[in-house]
């Protein structure tokens, strides 16, 4: 990659700045960002008891936005990421004469240990902690139109890598689930209007969560294709969300293929520049 | 490997704990999911004295494999009928159910035209949905239609402005079948000077007929420094279709000073009510959040007139273009 073109992506992303933090020896290692953008669409089978006893089913569609960077502390063994995710979902109820809307906002910060067992493929597990903010809407319904979510959650996390070429095109395949273990929730009492939550009730909102009570896996399956600097990312992202407190039971699956742009950054100094020495430790690899 | 299957046995039994209740959209399974989404959810049967389950096999004997949709739709009208709630609705996109005896079995004792005609002779100003005026003997009066008309805060102080040099104000809310409760909130914030506990409310906490939360206080505070608020005496008039948020109203109005409720009692109606769905895509409105008055008594069964202040509309009375609840009021604010 010439200067001239790390120059180029730096004013391009210039969010996704990596401080060379150059010593006097030059020693220090570069740990480019690796980020990726992708939008999604697939299918979403929606459920919230306190809004209808019936299964909806539609489509999903999101945007994901996606980090990655080698720890300062330990960049050949730690690497940290920033995960972030809007989505919507509109579905229909088996009569297709009502429709629920989901809107979910998630975000999530990671750190990961990274072991590369043999060439080509680099395993991490890690934890992560995330918040997520969203709510689910029935158009047919009068004091109980909506089902507000959210969480704070402590999550299991983890990445298989797997760099390899299909023909002449190097492609690097990964996979990385995220399971929240526990963590706070947000829900209403079983028939509690949200007029009460206006009025002042706020008794009972927030929930410890485990696996009981609530179970989340987030599934991402992605192949980045190197045609250059910049890559072409295509993807499933595969959600399950169940969930059971006050004796509502809510249920999120979406299943969605994705695609995008990927790739590593590095922002560099124009006046120093970099030194010739200097080794880079890629962000997942 | 053995070591690795109980966790992933044990976390999946987990999250399948999570199973959702699956109903058939053919008559029994619709029937099913209406009975039951009412068993779980209603909040009047205990009150009322409901036994759901002797109403299930009343009219599950009505329901049969081949039965079409209009006839279906009978059955669980009727089945929802059995709840004495003018609350409780069964939506298809043929027909709406209705349980109507609340009303339709009490004298029509409210005829605007004869106010217009007679009382005001068509003399009387209107806004945002209100219309008001000055009777005889110097009398204000403001008949509020619907409190799903949003009342503005500056319509208010118009209305109470121009009426504020009346001896009294009465408020006409008969035919009043209800609307939003924060409507009810702006109206009351003229009438009071300090935060005042109105009512409680309690909840469903579980699918059991008396699973309840503890009534929670419900405080309205008086409207904001500079706006217009009414001191002087108060009659409010009511009679058997003042409904839901209009019942609210009235029971909250009686229970402040210097006010008085005239007329008939109300229709009732103090369940929230909460919306949910049958397989077949029809809709179903039920009470659901139980709403007490200030001394935490229900008012589902409507609000009595304050001691002394009964009155009754006759068809003579109707025939001659009178409206001795009207002239009732004036006579209480006159004394």
């Amino acid at each position: 990659m010439s200067r001239l073109t790390i120059l180029l992506l730096t004013l391009l992303f210039p969010a996704v700045v990596l401080t060379a933090r150059d010593t006097d020896s030059g020693e220090k290692p570069l740990r480019p960002v690796f980020a990726a953008y992708t939008v999604e669409y697939g299918t979403s089978h929606l459920a919230d008891t306190y809004l209808t006893p019936l299964k909806y089913d539609g489509w999903h569609t999101g945007l994901d936005y996606v980090r990655y960077q080698a720890m300062g502390f330990s960049p050949d063994r730690w690497t940290m990421s920033l995960h972030g995710n809007l989505s919507v979902d509109r579905t229909d109820n088996p009569a297709r004469n009502a429709t629920m809307w989901s809107a979910m906002l998630s975000l999530e910060w990671g750190m990961m240990h990274r072991w590369r067992p043999v060439k080509g493929l680099t395993l991490a597990l890690g934890g992560s902690t995330g918040i997520e903010a969203g709510a689910l809407y029935s158009s047919r319904n009068g004091n109980n139109p909506a089902s507000a979510k959210g969480a704070w959650t402590v999550n299991l996390t983890g990445y298989a890598a797997f760099r390899c070429s299909v023909g002449r095109l190097p492609v690097t395949l990964m996979y990385r689930p995220t399971l929240p273990v526990t963590g706070i929730f947000f829900a209403p009492d079983y028939g509690e209007l949200y007029y009460e939550i206006y009025l002042g009730d706020h008794d009972g909102l927030v929930h410890a969560a485990w696996w009981g009570n609530r179970f989340e896996l987030d599934n991402l399956l992605t192949a980045d294709l190197h045609f250059g600097s910049t890559s072409l990312r295509l993807g499933y992202s595969g959600k399950i969300y169940s969930s059971e407190v006050n004796h509502i039971v809510t249920h999120r699956f979406t299943h969605a293929l994705s695609i995008g742009v990927s790739g590593e950054w590095l922002s560099v100094n124009p006046r120093k520049g970099i030194s010739s020495t200097a080794r880079i430790i890629n962000a997942i690899y | 490997m053995k070591n690795l299957l109980l966790p992933i046995v044990l976390l999946f039994s987990l999250v399948s704990c999570h199973d959702l209740e699956e109903y058939v959209d053919n008559p029994e399974g619709n029937f099913e999911a209406l009975w039951t989404i009412l068993d779980e959810h209603y909040c009047f049967f205990s009150q009322k004295e409901i036994d759901w389950d002797e109403v299930h096999d009343r009219y599950a004997r009505r329901i049969a494999p081949g039965m079409n949709r209009e006839e279906l739709f009978i059955v669980c009208a009727d089945m929802l009928n059995e709840l004495r709630d003018g609350h409780v609705n069964l939506s298809a996109s043929f027909n709406t159910s209705y349980y109507r005896e609340w009303w339709s079995a009490y004298p029509q004792n409210f005829n605007l035209r004869v106010i217009e005609d007679r009382y005001f002779n068509y003399n009387y100003r209107q806004t945002s949905g209100m219309m008001y005026g000055f009777l005889s003997d110097n009398i204000g009066y403001l008949y509020y239609p619907t409190f799903s008309q949003t009342v503005g805060e500056g319509n208010l102080d118009n209305v109470l402005y121009f009426l504020s040099s009346a001896r009294g104000l009465i408020i006409d809310v008969r035919d009043n079948g209800g609307g939003s409760l924060t409507n009810v909130e702006t109206f009351v914030s003229r009438f009071i000077t300090e935060p005042t506990v109105v009512g409680y409310i309690s909840h469903k906490t579980g699918p059991g007929h008396d699973d309840f939360s503890e009534p929670r206080a419900i405080t309205y505070r008086p409207a904001a420094a500079g706006r217009i608020r009414w001191g002087k005496p108060v009659v409010v008039l009511a009679n058997r279709s003042t409904f839901s948020a209009a019942n609210n109203f009235v029971s909250v109005m009686k229970n402040l000073p210097g006010v008085k409720v005239a007329g008939a009692t109300t229709g009732g109606g103090s369940g929230m009510p909460y919306s949910s769905e049958l397989p077949c895509g029809w809709g179903v409105r039920f009470s659901a959040c139980s709403i007490l008055d200030a001394r935490r008594e229900s008012t589902e069964s409507g609000v009595e007139p304050s001691e002394g202040c009964e009155a009754e509309i006759t068809p003579a009375d109707m025939a001659a273009g009178r409206d001795p609840i009207l002239e009732k009021a004036i006579s209480l604010l006159s004394e």
